[in-house]
Parts: structure tokens; C-alpha cells; sequence
């Protein structure tokens, strides 16, 4: 059934890169966004089987490739991650129908985008280092081409490929030599021979194998200090493209942290999981207080994703380093509230980015400060992205509020430990949690408030119509997702158990228990039932809606116009705009963030004490950009100067070199 | 043939080849150089058929005379033709002078004993015991293709290096198969071409074949 499924993707993936191949231009669109969106499908049922309780699908292809082949090794941890990555293609794959109609439609991005999906939901499924690898750079290489989509209209797309393009094989580096180390170690490149020979490696080595593999996975997941290529990359991608990548790809990092972590090594001291935690709560910080500042609608949810994967590798850090103190239950906790968080983002993230190509493919244009009023004139558009943006914001009725839910219980619930360590990271975890969801409140609030309500403030704003009807079915399927997800995690218990047993350094009995309503976590004295909590919202609302309206029916209601303080209208001038809005808290953050601001006035020639015009700008820059990468960048281009020197031009200084060598080497060879 | 005649015939052109590479670094006229490459071919083909003759191998006898001609008729010709299709009779100045690139060519040949020490260790044939001059004209050829301006010197340095390379093999191996000494020389021919017919296209471009001259192609 499982390997049914995943060849039905493969064999759809297939004939979606074929039609993107040879169809002309509008079939081509229409077809692959069908054929993908298949593919996709049948790689969730894989998915959905594994985690519903079928076996563990493992196959061996050892001609497919030289060195050690390809296997496929799919159990319910992987499943997650595949099924995550569905989660978004499929929508995503019927959002691109509509919106390459009217967009990047060429063949190189019609055939890279199947192969992205199909790579997404694969690579979990590896078994293998040479199959890791050989998946994980096809992702990277069709994710690649598709950030370059758009790069003839867009010369910002090309730095962001640069960026991109390097921070990913640098990465690609780290992870092949730690698992190289890791396969030489134990004796073989398969990972079941990787998890039993673990064993054989020091501890000073397997140190050296997470750390690696901690940056290599980390930088595709986007955490801080390797996150740079995400705010870059992700706003110039076609958009159901950045869907997939923030939604699917960003999680793959998480995967391999997990899976080369505490699965294939089996756990480590209790420092690894602090430095998890440490690097998820210094992102978590760092992503939200960039997006609260942004302006660039995509930027804003790219810098919003490297705040989630933040908060996932709170979930993982947390439960690494409970599973060293021996508190296994709690560690099962934290982990499956990772995992829960990995889906619910996968769900509203993928929903976002969708709504946030709708508004660009409407008025052209990313920048909340010049949209505006957009609710009237794109009703699905708003209603999806308003459920987003509460699910993202972790507000009662939907799904990022159930995971958020869990992993602040599994980190309060640490507290009366006896490890010095978990006593002194876990408070302020809490508190960590705690500010980036006040935040993630306000950036969603100015995002949706900016973009959707009160007057437009630009023609292209006003002039916006609502997307085509395939796009639409994309936002409204995801809204749903959502929605579901919160009313019935209760399903999701035991498929999460699954897949925390499959981390074997992680692993206890069942971190949630169900009774089909309530979810009931082990070990900790703490229950919550979405479903009732959602009916308990919708019954005060409609007891709300009820009292307004009998107050109406009682009391004679008068329409006269409001005191306009001796206005006599309102334009879209005086409203609050995206930069103005995050203004207060850009003050508060003043000394974290050194926004640069810019002010320039005009004044009127007849006399200073007018003015003309008023410019203000004020542009937040990476810190990590500004003070490492630049830097970094500085020295190798002056070693490339310096390089330069020996190459000067002369052939008879090349000719030397090759003589020199040739001694060389004839005395050293001796 | 007796065995102390083999040695010593053996030696003289084996040495010969040597001696002449530094008759070539020595020597300022080109025409002269062209026709001291073409004495190295006779002496490398010296050396072929001295071993040919000695170990009774009419093959190798036959190889000495395909080199003969070829080594010293047909590629020295050609040379000679580049040399009077150009005005320039004499390297004008060279990257460092005379008497520095001959102290040169000593050290190199010293280099080239120092290294084969193992190599000429593992046999007491005579023909081993002359590897290393054929490894130090394969230097002072990469010396001449160095530190000479003239394009046409270094086609001749490249000749240079080829002919050591063939002497090491004819030393080392005591026989080539015919087959892979003609794959070889029609190598060495094609190169020659095209080095001709680059030079001139040089020279009708740039009025000269001085190689420095082209450092402004750079970038």
C-alpha cells in the first residue's frame, strides 16, 4: 500500500516534469499543476498510511546509483515531514494553475516544480547517505531554479539565488561529512547499519557529527546564524513556490537535525539539546522582531518562518535536553508538540504565502504600505488569510494555538527539576515563548490590518480584483486544513506517538492520550479539548451576537455622522501605515534592532518655515548579515585579489609554475 | 656488436642528446637552434637503433629510421619554415641571459640524477644507467619554453621536451612496438602544425612573435 503509493508519486512526478516539458504554454500550467498536485496526494496517503499504523515501507534500489545505491526507509517520523509536505503541494499545485496562467509559466519552472514536490516529500523517505544526498541536492537544485523564476523582471531574485545558491552547498558540505564521519564510524552507509554501529564512535567524535550536522540542517531550516539566504530567497519565489518552501522544505532541516540527532546517534550529553534550545530561542527572538518591522509583505512571513522553526527547535532542544535528565515522558511531549507545530506551519505558513501571491498578483506590488482596503474588493482572499493569520498568531479556535498549547505545558511543566540546566533555560524559555507570541499578535494585526482593511493607499490597491478560481480553491483548501487540524488534533495523538518512537533517543511510551475529545498529555497534569473549546467560542459568540441584537431590537437606532474632530474627510494619507504601525515597538527594540532611519524634509522655497515635503524611510538590516557575512565576504575577496597577483597574465610565469611543479613533484616523489 | 662497444656507443648519443639541449639554451640564432634540433632527433634515432642493433631487434631498427626521419628531416623543416617566414633571426632578449639559464640547465640535470637514483638502482643495464639524461632534457626543454620570448624557440623547446620523453622511453622500456612510435610521431606532428600555424597567425596579428606582448590579453 505504502510503496503503492510513493511509486504512484513517482510515476506522476515523472509525467508532470514531461508535461511541463513538451505541452505548450497553457496546458502546460494547467497539467502540471494537476499532475503535481497527484503526486502529491499519493505521497500524503504514503504518508497517512504509515502514520494510521501500517508497517514501515523499506525498499533497496543498490543499482540505481553507484556507491551504495538508494534505500527507502519510511517510518512514521518520516511520514510526518512527507505528509507536511503534501499538505502544501496539493493546494499549492492548484494555486499554481491559476497563478502561472498570469505568471512564471516557462518550461524550466514547469519541470523544476514537480521535482521540487516530489523531492520534498522524498527526502524523509531516504534510507541511506547516498540516497539523502542525491534527494537532497535534487531540492535544492529545482528550488533553485524556481527562486530564479521571475529573475528577468527582477534583478533582486538574483542576489537572492546567490545567496541562496552558496548558503546551500555550504550546508550540502557540512551534512555530507558529518555523515561520512558518522557512516565510516559505524561501519556502513544505510541507516540502520548507521543507528546499531553509532555505538562504535567517541563521544568527543559524535559530538563533532551533531554539531556538523546542526549547521548543515540548520541553515536549510533558516535558524540564526545561518538563516541569511531565507528573507532573501522566499519573498523573490514564485509564491505557492515559497509556500512549499517555507511550508515543506525548512522543515527538512528540522527533519535531519532530529533524524541524525537523536535517531541515528541515538541522543547525546544534555548540552546538545541546549544548544538547540539556544539557537531556536535566539531565532525565534531575532525572525519575529524582524518581521514585526518589515513592510515587504513576504519578507514579513519569511522572517515569520525563521521565528516558527525557531519555536520547533525550542520543542526539540527542550526535549533533548529533558530526555538527558531522564525525564523521558516530558521529552515525548516536547517532541510531538515540535512535530505538531511542524505540521500546523506547514498548514497556515503555506496558506499565508498563497494569500500573499494573491495580493501581489492582484495589485503588483508586496508592500503593505501601499495596500490597504483590499477585504472589500478580495472577500476569499481576506477570510483565508484571516484565518492564517490567527492560526499563526496561536489564537484560540485554530491550529497553531493546539501546538503552541503543548510546548509551553512540556516547558512549564519542567520546572520542578532537579538539573541546574533545565531550572535556568526553561523560565526563560517561557518567557521567550511568551514575548514572540505577543509579537507574532502584532505583526499579524499590522499585516492583515495594513493590507485588508480601511482605505487603499494606492491605485494599483484600489484597482485589485479577486484571484482566479483555482487559486482561490488553493487559500480555501489550506483555511480548512487549519481549521481541522485545530478541531481534531485528538486524531493526530497516535500518529504523533508513532513517530516519537521512532526517535529512538527520545522516545517513551505515548505523550498524548485521547478519549476522542480531550487531549490528555502523560505524565503532566494538564488537558485541553480543542473541539470544545471552539464549541465554547461559538456559543459566546452567538450569545454576543444575541445581546447585540435584542439591545438593537429594544433600544431606536439613529444613523448620524460621527464629530470628524473639524475634518471634513478622511484619506488614506491619515491612515496608519505598515511602518507606522510597528513604530512604538521599533522604538522598544531600538537597541536590539539599529533600524536606520531617515528622515528628509523639503522645504518650500518662499520660506523655511513651510514645507513642501516630508520623506521618511527606515530600513532594519541583518545584523548577523551586516556583521559577519559581510565581513566574511571581504576576506575572501581580498584572498581572491591577492590570488590575482600570481595570476598576472604572463605565459612565461604560467610555464614557470608548471616547471616548479614539475621539480617539485619529481623530488618529493622520489 | 660487443657489449663494451654497445656502452659506449650508447653513451655518446644518449649523452649527445644532452649535450646538444645545451647547445640549444647556448646558442642565440635560430636557424642554428632548428638545425641543433635536428641533430638531437639524429642522436635520439642514434640511440634507438644502437639498442636495436645490439639486442637484435629489427623493429626497433626500424622504429630508429621512422624517427631519423622524422626528427630530424620533417619537423626541423618545418621549424626552418617557420623560422624564415619571420624576420627574426635571433632571440633579442631572453628572461634571464646565457650563462644563468646554462648554470640552469646544470642544476636541473643534477635534479634529474638526484631523483632517478632509485629508478637507475633497480637495473645495471647500461640503457637504465642513462635515464636520467633523457629526464633532464625533459627540463631544459621546460627551461627553454620558459625563459625564451620567441614563439618559434619554444615550438622548438617543445620538440626538445618530446625528443627526452622518446629517450627515456627507448632507455626504459629497451623496445617500442612500431605502432605506438607512429602514434607518437603523428602526436608530435599535428602539435608542430598547429604551433606553426599559431605562430604565424601571431605574427601577421601582433607584427612579432614575442609571447610577452600578449600579457595585454589578460581579462
Amino acid at each position: 500500500m505504502v510503496g503503492v503509493a510513493l511509486g504512484i508519486a513517482a510515476i506522476a512526478a515523472t509525467l508532470a516534469m514531461a508535461a511541463g516539458c513538451v505541452l505548450p504554454e497553457r496546458a502546460r500550467v494547467v497539467w502540471v499543476g494537476i499532475l503535481t498536485a497527484a503526486s502529491a496526494t499519493a505521497g500524503g496517503v504514503a504518508g497517512i498510511a504509515v502514520l494510521a499504523g501500517s508497517a514501515r515501507f523499506t525498499a533497496n534500489y543498490p543499482d540505481l546509483l553507484p556507491l551504495g545505491g538508494i534505500r527507502i526507509e519510511f517510518d512514521a517520523l518520516s511520514a510526518i515531514f512527507t505528509v507536511a509536505a503534501a499538505l502544501v503541494a496539493v493546494p499549492a499545485s492548484i494555486y499554481g494553475i491559476g497563478y502561472g496562467l498570469h505568471g512564471p509559466s516557462s518550461r524550466p519552472v514547469q519541470v523544476a516544480y514537480p521535482l521540487l514536490v516530489w523531492s520534498l516529500m522524498m527526502v524523509p523517505a531516504a534510507g541511506n547517505v547516498t540516497g539523502l544526498v542525491v534527494l537532497w541536492e535534487l531540492m535544492a537544485i529545482s528550488s533553485l531554479i524556481l527562486v530564479l523564476a521571475e529573475h528577468q523582471h527582477n534583478p533582486e531574485a538574483r542576489t537572492a539565488a546567490q545567496w541562496y545558491a552558496v548558503v546551500t552547498h555550504l550546508s550540502l558540505l557540512a551534512i555530507v561529512v558529518a555523515l561520512l564521519i558518522l557512516a565510516h564510524g559505524a561501519g556502513g552507509e544505510s541507516f540502520a547499519a548507521m543507528r546499531s554501529g553509532a555505538g562504535r564512535l567517541g563521544p568527543g567524535v559524535t559530538s563533532v557529527v551533531f554539531l556538523l550536522a546542526l549547521l548543515g540542517f540548520g541553515a536549510k531550516a533558516g535558524v540564526v546564524p545561518v538563516h541569511v539566504w531565507l528573507p532573501r530567497a522566499h519573498p523573490e519565489a514564485p509564491s505557492h513556490v515559497s509556500a512549499l518552501m517555507s511550508g515543506a522544505m525548512v522543515k527538512l532541516g528540522i527533519y535531519g537535525v532530529v533524524r541524525v540527532g537523536w535517531d541515528l546517534l541515538g541522543g547525546g550529553p544534555g548540552w546538545w539539546g541546549a544548544v538547540v534550545l539556544i539557537v531556536g530561542l535566539a531565532s525565534a527572538m531575532f525572525g519575529i522582531l524582524h518581521a514585526l518591522l518589515a513592510s515587504d509583505l513576504k519578507r514579513l512571513l519569511a522572517y515569520s518562518t525563521t521565528e516558527n522553526v525557531g519555536l520547533i527547535f525550542i520543542g526539540i532542544g527542550a526535549a533533548g535536553l529533558f530526555a538527558s535528565t531522564g525525564n523521558r515522558p516530558l521529552a515525548a511531549v516536547a517532541l510531538a508538540a515540535a512535530l505538531l507545530h511542524v505540521i500546523n506551519h506547514a498548514a497556515f505558513k503555506g496558506l499565508l504565502f498563497l494569500g500573499a501571491g494573491s495580493i501581489h498578483s492582484a495589485t503588483g506590488t508586496r508592500d503593505l504600505d501601499s495596500l490597504g482596503g483590499l477585504a472589500r474588493r478580495m472577500p476569499v482572499t481576506a477570510a483565508t488569510f484571516a484565518v492564517g493569520a490567527l492560526a499563526i498568531a496561536a489564537l484560540p479556535p485554530l491550529n497553531g494555538f493546539v501546538s503552541e498549547w503543548l510546548l509551553l505545558q512540556s516547558l512549564v511543566h519542567s520546572l520542578p527539576s532537579k538539573a541546574v540546566a533545565v531550572a535556568v533555560a526553561m523560565p526563560v524559555a517561557v518567557a521567550v515563548v511568551a514575548l514572540v507570541g505577543g509579537l507574532v499578535a502584532a505583526t499579524f494585526v499590522k499585516a492583515f490590518g495594513t493590507a485588508f482593511l480601511a482605505m487603499p493607499r494606492s491605485v494599483e490597491a484600489e484597482q485589485a480584483h479577486e484571484s482566479p478560481r483555482t487559486m482561490q480553491i488553493g487559500l480555501v483548501a489550506l483555511a480548512g486544513m487549519c481549521v481541522a487540524l485545530a478541531l481534531a488534533p485528538t486524531v493526530l495523538a497516535e500518529p504523533l506517538r508513532r513517530a516519537t518512537v521512532a526517535v529512538a533517543g527520545l522516545s517513551s511510551g505515548r505523550p498524548i492520550h485521547t478519549n476522542g475529545v480531550y487531549l490528555q498529555l502523560s505524565g503532566i497534569q494538564a488537558g485541553l479539548s480543542p473541539l470544545l473549546l471552539a464549541t465554547g467560542l461559538g456559543v459566546m459568540m452567538v450569545v454576543a451576537l444575541a445581546v447585540v441584537r435584542r439591545r438593537r431590537v429594544h433600544h431606536t437606532v439613529r444613523d448620524i455622522p460621527a464629530w470628524g474632530c473639524g475634518r471634513t474627510l478622511q484619506t488614506a494619507r491619515m491612515e496608519y501605515t505598515a511602518t507606522s504601525f510597528a513604530e512604538p515597538l521599533q522604538r522598544v527594540f531600538d537597541d536590539v534592532l539599529h533600524p536606520e532611519i531617515d528622515v528628509d524634509v523639503d522645504h518650500r522655497t518662499e520660506s523655511r518655515h513651510y514645507i513642501e515635503a516630508i520623506r521618511y524611510r527606515r530600513q532594519t538590516r541583518d545584523a548577523f548579515e551586516q556583521r559577519l557575512y559581510l565581513p566574511l565576504l571581504g576576506v575572501v575577496r581580498r584572498a581572491g585579489d591577492a590570488a590575482r597577483r600570481v595570476q598576472n597574465g604572463s605565459i612565461h610565469r604560467y610555464l614557470t609554475f608548471s616547471l616548479i611543479t614539475l621539480i617539485v613533484v619529481l623530488i618529493a616523489a622520489r | 656488436m660487443s657489449k663494451t662497444a654497445f656502452v659506449q656507443l650508447l653513451d655518446l648519443a644518449a649523452g649527445l642528446v644532452l649535450v646538444i639541449s645545451f647547445a640549444a639554451l647556448w646558442l642565440r640564432r635560430l636557424a642554428t637552434v632548428a638545425r641543433m634540433i635536428a641533430v638531437q632527433g639524429l642522436a635520439l634515432a642514434a640511440v634507438a637503433a644502437v639498442i636495436g642493433i645490439y639486442e637484435h631487434e629489427s623493429e626497433l631498427v626500424g622504429v630508429a629510421v621512422l624517427v631519423g626521419i622524422l626528427r630530424a628531416g620533417v619537423l626541423p623543416g618545418l621549424i626552418r619554415r617557420a623560422v624564415r617566414a619571420g624576420d627574426e633571426l635571433r632571440e633579442v632578449e631572453s628572461i634571464i641571459n646565457v650563462p644563468a639559464s646554462l648554470l640552469a640547465a646544470s642544476a636541473l640535470t643534477l635534479v634529474s640524477y638526484a631523483t632517478t637514483r632509485d629508478v637507475v638502482a633497480l637495473s645495471p643495464a647500461p640503457q637504465v644507467r642513462a635515464i636520467p639524461l633523457g629526464i633532464a632534457v625533459v627540463l631544459i626543454g621546460m627551461l627553454m619554453i620558459v625563459t625564451r620570448r620567441k614563439a618559434v624557440l619554444q615550438m622548438m623547446a617543445v620538440l626538445m621536451i618530446d625528443n627526452g620523453i622518446a629517450l627515456v622511453m627507448f632507455l626504459g622500456t629497451s623496445g617500442v612496438p612500431l605502432a605506438i612510435e607512429l602514434g607518437i610521431a603523428s602526436d608530435v606532428l599535428l602539435a608542430v602544425f598547429i604551433l606553426q600555424v599559431l605562430t604565424n597567425r601571431i605574427r601577421t596579428k601582433f607584427g612579432g612573435t614575442d609571447l610577452d606582448q600578449l600579457r595585454a590579453l589578460r581579462d
